[in-house]
């Protein structure tokens, strides 16, 4: 009903719909249990700085050097981490520029040191760049160790207006409409979210019973 | 047979004067192989409307959108926790 990945698809729309016609930059990854192989930090950092050079009218020279190089030796070698970080360090000072990353716990937790401690360089940097980040609640921890002091934290629960927005869709869904009549539409716009609601309240309580 | 053999050089010399304009997609696709711009659309287009609104609304959200590193009080990162399926379980 509400995702961590519906969260951070509304978050980067908001913000690209935001930067439309401004100076703005927005890059995003969804990280995905199926594919960590294939997930590894230069990856990831790779194509968070691929978002932000496509936004440019030119490939900073320093990129078009880096590329010339690696190109030259092994028959093509792949960009390298360090590389990567300079190069989002230097893009990011100059634009101002999102990145939202969805589900981090879903990285193999070795990357995720790597990944985390990357951003930390990179707002070092610029300290003007925004990151939006998703994933479970014992993940927070380390992102705030990661990125010190400079983390806020919201917590994703469905609210009332969630779920009566849920239901809603649902039931225009209906493909057996007469089946229902108001009274009992009424009923399930206010008995589900009701009961939801108490259910939320209390799971976390259930959840520290022995 | 020289001014076919000068027009080889020329565009040997053409073709190795690298055109950063002519590689763009090459330096793209070298940065990195993943595409997550498809992942984003499937997403858009499975999500409800006006679901998870409030978030857009919370004074974190505001003031992270909006800051911009000045001030040491400054959050430059967001973090939103919550189950993959938050709720889901409950009303399928």
């Amino acid at each position: 009903m509400l995702t961590s990945y519906d969260v951070s698809s509304l978050v980067i729309d908001r913000l690209c719909d935001q930067a439309g016609g401004q100076d703005v930059a927005v890059a995003c990854f969804y990280f995905d249990f199926a594919a960590q192989k294939e997930h590894s930090p230069t990856s990831v950092l790779g194509v968070l700085l691929k978002q932000v050079v496509g936004g440019l009218d030119e490939v900073p020279g320093e990129i078009v050097k880096a590329y010339e190089n690696q190109k030259k030796v092994l028959g093509g070698r792949g960009p390298r981490l360090s590389d990567i970080v300079g190069m989002l360090q230097a893009t990011t000072s100059e634009k101002r520029t999102f990145i939202c990353i969805d589900a981090l716990d879903e990285c193999v937790a070795g990357h995720q040191v790597k990944l985390l401690g990357s951003l930390s360089q990179i707002l070092q940097k610029s300290s003007g760049t925004r990151i939006f980040v998703t994933g479970r609640p014992h993940i927070e921890t380390e992102v705030r160790r990661r990125l010190a002091g400079r983390v806020t934290s919201v917590s994703i629960t469905p609210r009332r207006d969630d779920i009566i927005s849920y239901l809603r869709a649902r039931l225009d869904e209906d493909l057996i409409p007469d089946a229902m009549d108001s009274s009992l539409e009424a009923d399930i716009l206010k008995k589900i979210p009701d009961d939801i609601s108490e259910m939320c309240v209390w799971l976390p309580t259930l959840g520290r019973l022995p | 047979m020289s001014q076919s053999f000068s027009n080889n050089i020329n565009s040997l010399n053409t073709f190795n004067t690298f055109n950063a304009a002519d590689h763009r997609p090459n330096i793209l696709a070298w940065l990195s192989p993943l595409e997550p711009r498809l992942r984003h659309q499937d997403i858009q287009e499975s999500r409800m409307e006006d679901i998870g609104e409030w978030l857009l609304q919370t004074e974190e959200f505001r003031s992270w959108c909006a800051g911009s590193g000045g001030d040491e009080s400054d959050s430059a990162v967001l973090f939103c926790g919550g189950d993959p399926g938050a709720g889901k379980t409950y009303i399928r």
